[in-house]
């Protein structure tokens, strides 16, 4: 799993920063080449550190090719996120991983896919519209049901247009319109009557704050989305990414190793949403 | 791997832990099992305990401000420097134009030192620490009612006591292993009464839990009195026989009916009462207090009050029965004991006194100064003034811990030189002219003296890091180039000159306490066996005094401009300044930022939700801390917790003083409170 | 083939002498007449023979308090610590580039420890499974395959001692080392893995055979033993306790307001493994350290903007006693115990698996589990 020499887990790889691309308020894409090909899956994600600073779990934004290039799109939130976001390009970052689970792409082989992100949590969920845009048979139709607190705080804003070029349907919606704003406002699960797809036989992938998951999660079970087949990644604390920590243990699971990415049914039986 | 059995550095309880050590590298702390105070427990700073000593902060080398900030000095040039300028402005301007902090997280051996070096190598008593600050008023209070101030019980008679009253003490939170041996007497049956403002989580156990206004103890002690005099429940035989001055006293008490108390303190009458009645009736009943009865303008009159109140009932003086100050930092009781105070040498032998001042000036071979020094607030207020020109400082920060700290850094930064001794920059030492780095707890030998007035040995477990010394070996270093010699072949012979000029440690050596956990003073001679609890049979000074005093309200309570009362104090999680624990990442991961507490009834009139922030102003200053909801404070109190230099309590705190122990008021000012973002 | 044989008591001394050759002999030893702890043995004639029951867990020995983990050389790219310095400055490190001035830290100097109980093996068991199965952690691993334990048979239990209701011990069939049960004059040894068959092997003419009078008397201490133990607790009972609803969170915040947040109870575990890990920046270097850390706090799952999940104190017990009653036995089919006892002996507010276990005892069928 790790490309370090020495078998130790723990030891990170270094990677270059190729580019940032500001993208909100405190959020920036980072995009960093490593020597090595990188082979990860959509939902997965790496230990991302600095010497000195510490490490974070950050997903992976982009979809595994063969250029050893990893999209890690951070929030500025804390003193190790804090540093990253004073890397230029050129610099070097430190990684562990792929870890975690990813998401199950078999479950929505050849049914319509509702993607539904709030804020920063449309990161994780943009390699599987990549993937679903290069694999157009893949599944039937592909919805994106995006919110944002405003309109200045929409991620990756310049991708979605291509993203519908290509066959993806984007509906973008905010909690407060401000400058101009002319789309929707309004919470993203407010927008399950603008799909144009059967949700009894769909597929769903959820990602953003936990309230929103949970209520996106409840609303589609009770639209008659069958449990296994509602699917969402979850943020937890985390020190090391390989089950050992104890942060991240949640009911008789570790988010790092058995998850993040976890059915609604393996939520509720797991009791994994962490706000109580 | 190796353990050394050592002592917790950070409160008083002094609890026993060994320090593990393997390759030179400290890897944990584990609890001694068979210790009086813990009994294989440590509460969360002494299990992290190990953590700091090797934290890349640590100060490695004497540091010298010039021009481009601080450089690298070697120890000869630092200490040359620093005896040249005290020399310097000792000609110039008089030897009490200096000042020296000394410190309560130091070694008996240490603090002794520095109280030599202060008085016969300088040739001041201007010396202090930070017991001004949190017992002052024990020392002064206790001492003139029984000659003697300290907890008169020991930690482990606490368990089989079958009353507990804790007044002005967060217990559990503060001296959490003392708190876990009054849980110990709650399941045995005791009754345990708490007098806090706040519903601390040991006023959760409490039977009756009184929530007096802050500032009113004297009150509440004056009711509760009134009324065991009332009702006839004086232990008059006790009372005779033991004490002094009681029938005026008793006339003083008249007023405070428990109805005119009721108005004033907030606590029912009938609560005054029941209290009264139970804490008179009970045997075995103990006292406990802390910051909550000294820190008020009133502090010393608080804890008179509380002497009162144990002999009026007869509560002292046996097993299970006393007054029982809690003392904060894990020696404070022994840089006190050792004298690092204006007006007394070690064992409390007044400067005044001109058979005391003949003792060491006949065993130092110098001649001392006779009038008292100055307390650290007038030290401050001479250096704003431009009476104290210089200023050593060994293990302090009074940039955080001193109030109105915007005055303080004022008279710091009009003094002409600085030195600053400690184990980590802080925020004092960015203004210093030298910094000395020091050895910590875990790299020297020495003494503590906890609360029980347990003196312990420490011992060294690694080397100190990079050039740092033990505190003691730079104040011999620095005697020495000031033409005084200090020479000592270890820290046990200081422990020697200690016995010998002090008589309640007359009888501890370092031989003596590396079998067991040390001694108990008073220990007059080398086969005492130590004193598990004080005035047995008679006071210390003979008789027991009842001292008058009155309620005064506190220095600047709520109005309109300022509606809010502010009190400050601790967290579990953090330890005074911080210096320590916030290096210690689980600590300092719980207890990130400042959170100032506020009830929900006021935080909803304000428009105020968890982590809002919100600017807190006072007469003198203003800090921005996010908010925490919480009954814990009553309706127009506000609680702020001062370790945070990110939000420093003591930017508002009022500097009012006591007018005999002058402890500043850190308990109660007012303050107004503003929105700034939810 | 019988992998037990006879050590006369007055050959002790020699043999371990002879064991402390090329390891760290690690031995419980009497600190000036007080506590009894696991240190390094200088004199072989100060190790305790009659030791208490309980010391201080040897997962320090595997998993140690503090442990540096990394090194990260940087040859002078770090600004020095200097007055004012507290936290790491963010960004300070993005030119920290090459991977060659990387050092791993893992211990893996050989320890032989003497003197843990059966217990303690048998938590060793369970920190193994945790520790090598999946991701294998590389620092328990190193000091793991380095260290040997000589364990001896309880035959006088502390009164907070519930192993014989786990079958961890007082002494054990399997999965050790070496065991010894003292017989009075000579103790009766017994090897299980293979390095501990070998070490017995290696000095084979300090051992004999034992005779039926040696098995006969193996046996009585074995049955005394078990008869000593005061507390007889079945987890199994709190864990259906729980599974059937019967616990009900009144009860964990009954049982949680004497909680001192101390972390006692998980840094004495012998099972408890949570840590953090922080980087610790030196001028020439940086070291990624790690801390034993524990769910008991608040912080430890504290996310992005202050968030915490595990705000309420109640949460927190009700989650360690869970992971150790009902998820343990969900993953490893094993109680996360062994009745080492050592949260009775440290827990200043008698938090205590024990005393929990035995209060759901007392919860009626019905969940009226609030007594006065």
């Amino acid at each position: 799993m790790t490309r370090s020499s020495s078998g130790n887990v723990y030891v990170p790889f270094g990677g270059k920063v190729e580019v940032v691309i500001p993208q909100a308020r405190d959020i920036s894409l980072f995009r960093v080449k490593t020597e090595a090909p990188l082979d990860y899956a959509p939902g997965q994600f790496f230990m991302v550190s600095l010497w000195g600073a510490g490490e974070v779990p950050i997903s992976v934004a982009s979809l595994s090719r063969d250029d050893a290039v990893v999209d890690l799109c951070i929030r500025r939130a804390g003193a190790v996120t804090g540093a990253l976001h004073a890397l230029e390009a050129g610099d070097t970052v430190w990684l562990r991983g792929p870890y975690g689970n990813g998401f199950p792409l078999d479950t929505s082989r050849g049914r319509d896919v509702v993607l539904v992100a709030g804020g920063i949590g449309l990161a994780p969920l943009r390699p599987l519209i990549e993937w679903f845009m290069e694999n157009p048979g893949d599944a039937g139709r592909v919805t994106l049901l995006y919110g944002a607190k405003s309109p200045g705080e929409i991620v990756f804003r310049d991708e979605m247009e291509q993203w519908r070029d290509r066959g993806i349907e984007v509906l973008v919606t905010v909690d407060r319109a401000e400058g101009g704003w002319e789309g929707r406002t309004g919470l993203v699960t407010g927008l399950w009557q603008e799909l144009r797809s059967d949700l009894q036989q769909a597929t769903a992938y959820i990602c953003g704050p936990e309230v929103m998951i949970r209520a996106a999660m409840g609303e589609l079970f009770l639209l008659g989305m069958p449990e296994e087949r509602i699917i969402t990644t979850l943020e937890a604390h985390m020190k090391c990414g390989v089950g050992k920590c104890g942060h991240c243990y949640a009911g008789p699971r570790y988010i790092c190793t058995d998850g993040p990415v976890f059915s609604y049914r393996e939520v509720k039986s797991y009791g994994l949403f962490l706000s109580r | 791997m190796n353990k050394i059995l050592s002592v917790c550095p950070y409160c008083g309880c002094g609890c026993g832990l060994y320090i593990h050590v393997e390759d030179g590298r400290i890897t944990g702390v584990s609890p001694s099992r068979t210790h009086p105070v813990n009994r294989g427990s440590l509460c969360v700073k002494g299990w992290n305990a190990h953590e700091f000593v090797a934290h890349p902060d640590r100060l490695e080398t004497p540091l010298i401000r010039d021009a481009g900030g601080f450089r690298r000095a070697t120890w000869n040039e630092a200490l040359t420097l620093i005896a040249e300028r005290l020399e310097g402005i000792r000609a110039e301007h008089g030897p009490d134009s200096i000042g020296v902090l000394s410190s309560a997280k130091c070694t008996n051996e240490e603090n002794f030192l520095m109280m030599k070096f202060a008085r016969a190598v300088l040739g001041t008593n201007n010396i202090d620490h930070c017991a001004r600050l949190c017992h002052s008023s024990t020392v002064g209070g206790l001492a003139a009612a029984f000659g003697s101030g300290a907890m008169t019980n020991s930690i482990s008679e606490i368990a089989d006591a079958s009353l507990l009253f804790v007044i002005g003490s967060n217990t559990t939170e503060q001296h959490p292993m003392i708190a876990m041996h009054m849980l110990a007497a709650v399941d045995r049956g005791a009754t345990l009464i708490v007098a806090d403002p706040r519903r601390t989580q040991i006023a959760e156990f409490a039977h009756i839990h009184l929530r007096h206004r802050s500032g009113t103890d004297v009150a509440l002690l004056m009711g509760i009195m009134n009324v065991i005099v009332g009702e006839g429940l004086v232990d008059a035989d006790f009372v005779r026989r033991r004490t002094e001055n009681f029938d005026s006293f008793a006339e003083e008490l008249k007023r405070f009916t428990p109805a005119a108390v009721e108005e004033i303190t907030g606590v029912k009458a009938n609560d005054i009462r029941r209290v009264a009645r139970v804490y008179a009736m009970e045997k075995r009943s103990m006292l406990f207090y802390a910051m909550g009865i000294t820190q008020h303008i009133t502090g010393v009159d608080n804890v008179r009050a509380c002497a009162n109140l144990v002999m009026l009932s007869g509560h002292i003086g046996l097993p299970m029965s006393g007054i029982n100050p809690l003392r904060g930092q894990n020696n404070v009781q022994g840089a006190c004991d050792m004298g690092a105070l204006p007006n007394v040498y070690s064992g409390y032998q007044k400067v005044a006194d001109p058979r005391a001042r003949r003792k060491f000036e006949r065993a130092w071979r110098k001649r001392l100064p006779a009038a008292p020094g100055l307390t650290i607030m007038e030290m401050m207020e001479a250096a704003r003034a431009g009476r104290l020109r210089a200023m050593y400082v060994m293990g302090e920060n009074p940039l955080l811990s001193d109030p109105d700290i915007n005055h303080v850094r004022e008279a710091i930064e009009r003094m002409e030189f600085l030195v600053v001794q400690d184990i980590f920059p802080n925020e004092t030492s960015e203004l210093a002219d030298v910094i000395l780095p020091a050895a910590s707890f875990a790299e020297k030998e020495g003494t503590f003296t906890n609360t029980e007035r347990r003196v312990q040995l420490i011992r060294r477990a690694v080397a100190p890091v990079g050039e740092a010394m033990p505190d003691g070996d730079i104040i011999c270093a620095l005697a020495a180039r000031m033409g005084y010699s200090m020479s000592y072949r270890g820290a046990y012979e200081v422990m020697e000159e200690i016995a010998l000029l002090t008589p309640s440690y007359g009888g501890i050596l370092h031989h003596r306490l590396s079998e067991g956990f040390g001694l108990q003073w008073p220990c007059p001679d080398s086969s005492h066996p130590g004193t598990p609890y004080l005035h047995r049979k008679k006071f210390a000074k003979g008789l027991g005094t009842f001292i008058q005093v009155d309620f005064l309200p506190p220095d600047e309570p709520p109005d309109d401009d300022f509606p809010f009362l502010l009190t400050t104090g601790r967290l579990y999680f953090h330890y005074h300044t911080g210096t320590m624990c916030r290096r210690t990442a689980v600590l300092e991961r719980e207890e990130p930022e400042c959170l100032v507490e506020i009830n929900p009834a006021d935080a909803e009139r304000l428009g105020l939700k968890d982590r809002s922030v919100v600017r807190v102003t006072s007469r003198r200053g203003a800090i921005e801390p996010r908010v925490l909801v919480t009954s814990r404070v009553p309706e127009g109190t506000v609680f702020i917790p001062f370790h945070f230099i990110e939000a420093a309590a003591n930017v508002l705190t009022n500097p009012a003083m006591d007018p005999g122990a002058k402890i500043p008021e850190y308990k109660v000012c007012a303050v107004r409170l503003e929105k700034i973002r939810t | 083939m019988k992998r037990e044989w006879i050590l006369e008591k007055n050959h002790i001394s020699y043999w371990l002498r002879q064991l402390r050759k090329d390891r760290d002999l690690v031995g419980p030893l009497r600190n000036e007449g007080k506590d009894v702890v696991f240190m390094t043995v200088e004199q072989i004639h100060e190790v305790v023979l009659d030791l208490p029951a309980s010391l201080p867990s040897p997962k320090e020995f595997l998993f140690p308090q503090y442990e540096s983990m990394l090194r990260f050389n940087v040859s002078g790219k770090v600004p020095v610590a200097g007055p004012g310095a507290k936290t790491v400055s963010p960004g300070a490190c993005v030119e920290c580039s090459r991977e060659g001035d990387l050092l791993d830290l893992a211990d893996r100097r050989r320890r032989l420890v003497f003197g843990v109980r059966s217990c303690d093996v048998s938590a060793v068991r369970l920190l193994d499974r945790f520790f090598l199965e999946g991701f294998r952690d590389p620092y328990y691993e190193q000091r793991r395959k380095n260290i040997l334990f000589v364990s001896i048979v309880c035959n006088n239990p502390d009164p907070t001692c519930f192993c014989i209701g786990l079958g961890t011990g007082p002494y054990l069939e399997e999965g050790f080392d070496i065991q010894l049960t003292d017989l009075g004059d000579r103790y009766f040894v017994q090897a299980s893995s293979a390095e501990g068959i070998r070490t017995v092997k290696d000095m084979s003419f300090l051992f004999r055979r034992p005779r039926k009078a040696d098995l006969d008397d193996q046996y009585e201490v074995f049955l005394s033993a078990k008869a000593r133990f005061h507390k007889r607790i079945s987890l199994e009972s709190s864990r259906r306790a729980i599974l059937e609803g019967r616990v009900k969170d009144s009860f964990w915040r009954r049982v949680t307001e004497r909680c001192f947040e101390c972390g006692g109870c998980v840094y004495e575990c012998p099972l408890c493994t949570c840590f953090t890990v922080a980087d610790r920046r030196y001028p020439d270097a940086v070291e990624r350290i790690r801390l034993w850390d524990t769910c008991l706090f608040k912080g430890f799952t504290r996310m992005a903007g202050g968030i915490l999940p595990n705000g309420k104190r109640m949460l927190r017990t009700k989650r360690w006693f869970y992971h150790k009653l009902v998820h343990y036995p969900e993953v490893f089919d094993e109680f996360g115990c062994v009745g080492c006892g050592r949260c009775a002996v440290t827990c200043p507010g008698r938090i205590d698996m024990a005393t929990i276990a035995t209060e759901m005892k007392g919860l009626d069928l019905d969940g009226s589990e609030q007594r006065p």
